[in-house]
């Protein structure tokens, strides 16, 4: 028991406390000097009128919306690689190489290369293309930051389906091969169905990961903007807490956040459940 | 059958190429990285594709001491070195617990260190800082490495409750008999015994921390860590772009060493996590 204590003292104090903690300064007018008053629903209403609220969770939606890309492509490259591609060795080991590197990393290297006198323009440019400022422009800095994001963690999510991949029969897949099936006819009737559990599991690991892991790359990639335009949810808490010093509307946007995130846990376990008792 | 296995491996070999591009495409960023480190401000603006023709280290010497890589690097060593090790004891001494020891509530407790996965610290940002300044832990090198340890905490519980789940029991129950207390027998049986866990733990946590900014950009406003320093040098040196890429092969050379190094455990331990759950 006593060697529990320190594990439960940590995640007490610095998790589960804070949650309740913070649901309770949700519902008061607390500046960071100021403790408040109690307003009840005041900072939720207020975040409903709020465009920079607004904005935040109509770009986790496109976040959300692209979850289909970030599970699928490491899918079909993982099927390619246990399919026994050319150098498949190689692919396994390099394409994680980028999900170990911290996001500040990756985002400033990426700062460089798509600024707008950066070296992605200068070789459009070469090609006799007008460059785009890729993370300055409403339109393309969203897009560009996910797409950064999937390049990023698809490594992640080949090995996750290269380990569900090892529990593909190997007889099935012979089976069908000498039952003269084309190789997609394997994939859509064999592999992918057998794959389910994975894909499930993956999409709600990504979706959690989406919603909680893309701070730090736009922190350096564009701070949120230009205007709110990279502005997801994460960052918002973090802008209001600090630089608006609204600490209280914060802790109402993490509840936010906090009941998607566990919705999606909710899913997760069931997942993990029923699994399990199959 | 042999028409379609031909078929299928020339379909293979055509995947290849667009699958080498992608692997080509993950290492070029830090090539980039490299290859302009070592470039005089002039010779990037000349050619900012080319191999740095006459490798200069000037750039590393600036961004070591001029931007205070240093300073920065030495907090993330701490904090990093703090936390992983810090980690290490309290997981193996609750995964111990949870795995070997009967008590009331064991169940019920392994549930709530699990259940805080689901409290990232984004969830709890206000009340985390308010914890934090309450307890003077704020610009603190010991409130960063516990803060990581409870963030980063519920995983490594699970991989060495798991573990130690598998060892025979016969172990621990032979140790007492000799009569050694509960301490003993984690320090002289469970520990050298979760080496191989703890180990693949130890790497994997030191990847979270190193990498982290969040954490760090909220507790140690003063004292920076190595990616809140490199995050604040994008800034004040966008015209030097070889002095900037030098400091992010500082801020990548660990990781990338512990990478090639530990290629496998990393490999194995994130599937092994991804497939438990």
């Amino acid at each position: 028991m006593l060697f529990l204590l320190p594990a439960i003292l940590l995640v007490l104090v610095f998790r589960i406390f804070p949650l309740f903690w913070g649901f309770a300064i949700s519902l008061t007018s607390a500046t960071s000097t100021d403790p408040g008053q109690f307003i009840g629903a005041g900072n939720y209403l207020r975040a409903l009128d709020d465009p920079n609220f607004r904005s935040a969770m109509a770009n986790a939606v496109a976040v959300l919306l692209s979850v289909p890309i970030f599970v699928t492509i490491p899918m079909l490259l993982a099927i390619l690689i246990h399919q026994g591609v050319p150098g498949r060795t190689f692919f396994r080991s390099v394409y994680f190489f980028p999900a170990i590197l911290s996001s500040v990393i990756i985002g400033s290297i990426f700062s460089v290369v798509l600024s707008f006198n950066g070296n992605l323009n200068a070789l459009l440019n070469l090609a006799g293309i007008s460059g785009v400022d890729w993370l300055g422009h409403s339109a393309t800095a969203l897009p560009v930051t996910l797409a950064i994001q999937c390049w990023s963690t698809f490594g992640m999510g080949v090995l996750i389906f290269l380990a569900g991949l090892s529990t593909v029969s190997k007889e099935m897949v012979e089976a069908a091969r000498l039952d003269g099936a084309k190789m997609w006819q394997i994939w859509w009737h064999v592999i992918i169905p057998e794959l389910r559990p994975i894909i499930e599991f993956s999409t709600v690991i990504t979706t959690i990961g989406l919603l909680t892991s893309m701070f730090g790359l736009i922190y350096v990639l564009t701070g949120g903007g230009p205007g709110t335009a990279t502005t997801v949810p994460e960052y918002l808490i973090w802008a209001a807490q600090g630089r608006l010093n609204r600490p209280a509307y914060a802790a109402a946007v993490s509840m936010v956040l906090f009941l998607m995130t566990s919705i999606l846990a909710w899913l997760q376990i069931r997942i993990l459940s029923r699994n399990a008792n199959i | 059958m042999s028409g379609a296995g031909k078929r299928q491996r020339l379909a293979l070999r055509i995947a290849a190429v667009p699958m080498g591009l992608l692997a080509l495409s993950c290492l070029y960023p830090i090539f980039f990285a490299i290859n302009n480190a070592f470039k005089t401000r002039d010779d990037y603006m000349r050619d900012r594709f080319g191999l740095a023709t006459q490798p200069t280290f000037d750039n590393f010497v600036q961004a070591w001491s001029r931007a205070h890589l240093n300073e920065y690097f030495l907090n993330s060593v701490i904090a990093t070195l703090g936390a992983v090790i810090l980690l290490m004891v309290v997981s193996s001494m609750a995964g111990f617990a949870l795995a070997s020891l009967r008590f009331p509530y064991r169940r019920f407790l392994f549930a709530v260190i699990l259940s805080s996965l689901m409290i990232p610290v984004q969830v709890v940002l206000v009340p985390f800082m308010r914890t934090m300044l309450a307890l003077n832990l704020v610009n603190t090198h010991i409130g960063l490495i516990l803060s990581y340890t409870a963030f980063f905490l519920p995983f490594s519980v699970y991989m060495m409750t798991a573990f130690y789940s598998g060892l025979p029991r016969e172990l621990i129950e032979a140790a007492r008999i000799d009569g050694a207390k509960l301490l003993q027998v984690w320090w002289h049986v469970m520990l050298p015994l979760g080496m191989p866990a703890l180990v693949t733990l130890a790497i994997l946590n030191t990847l979270s921390c190193w990498n982290d900014i969040l954490i760090s950009l909220l507790v140690m406003q003063k004292h920076r860590t190595l990616m809140v320093g490199i995050s604040a040098l994008k800034g004040q040196y966008s015209d030097q772009i070889p002095l900037f890429t030098s400091g992010i092969v500082i801020a990548a050379a660990p990781i990338v060493v512990l990478y090639i190094l530990f290629q496998r455990r990393i490999v194995s331990g994130i599937a092994v996590g991804a497939v438990k759950g």
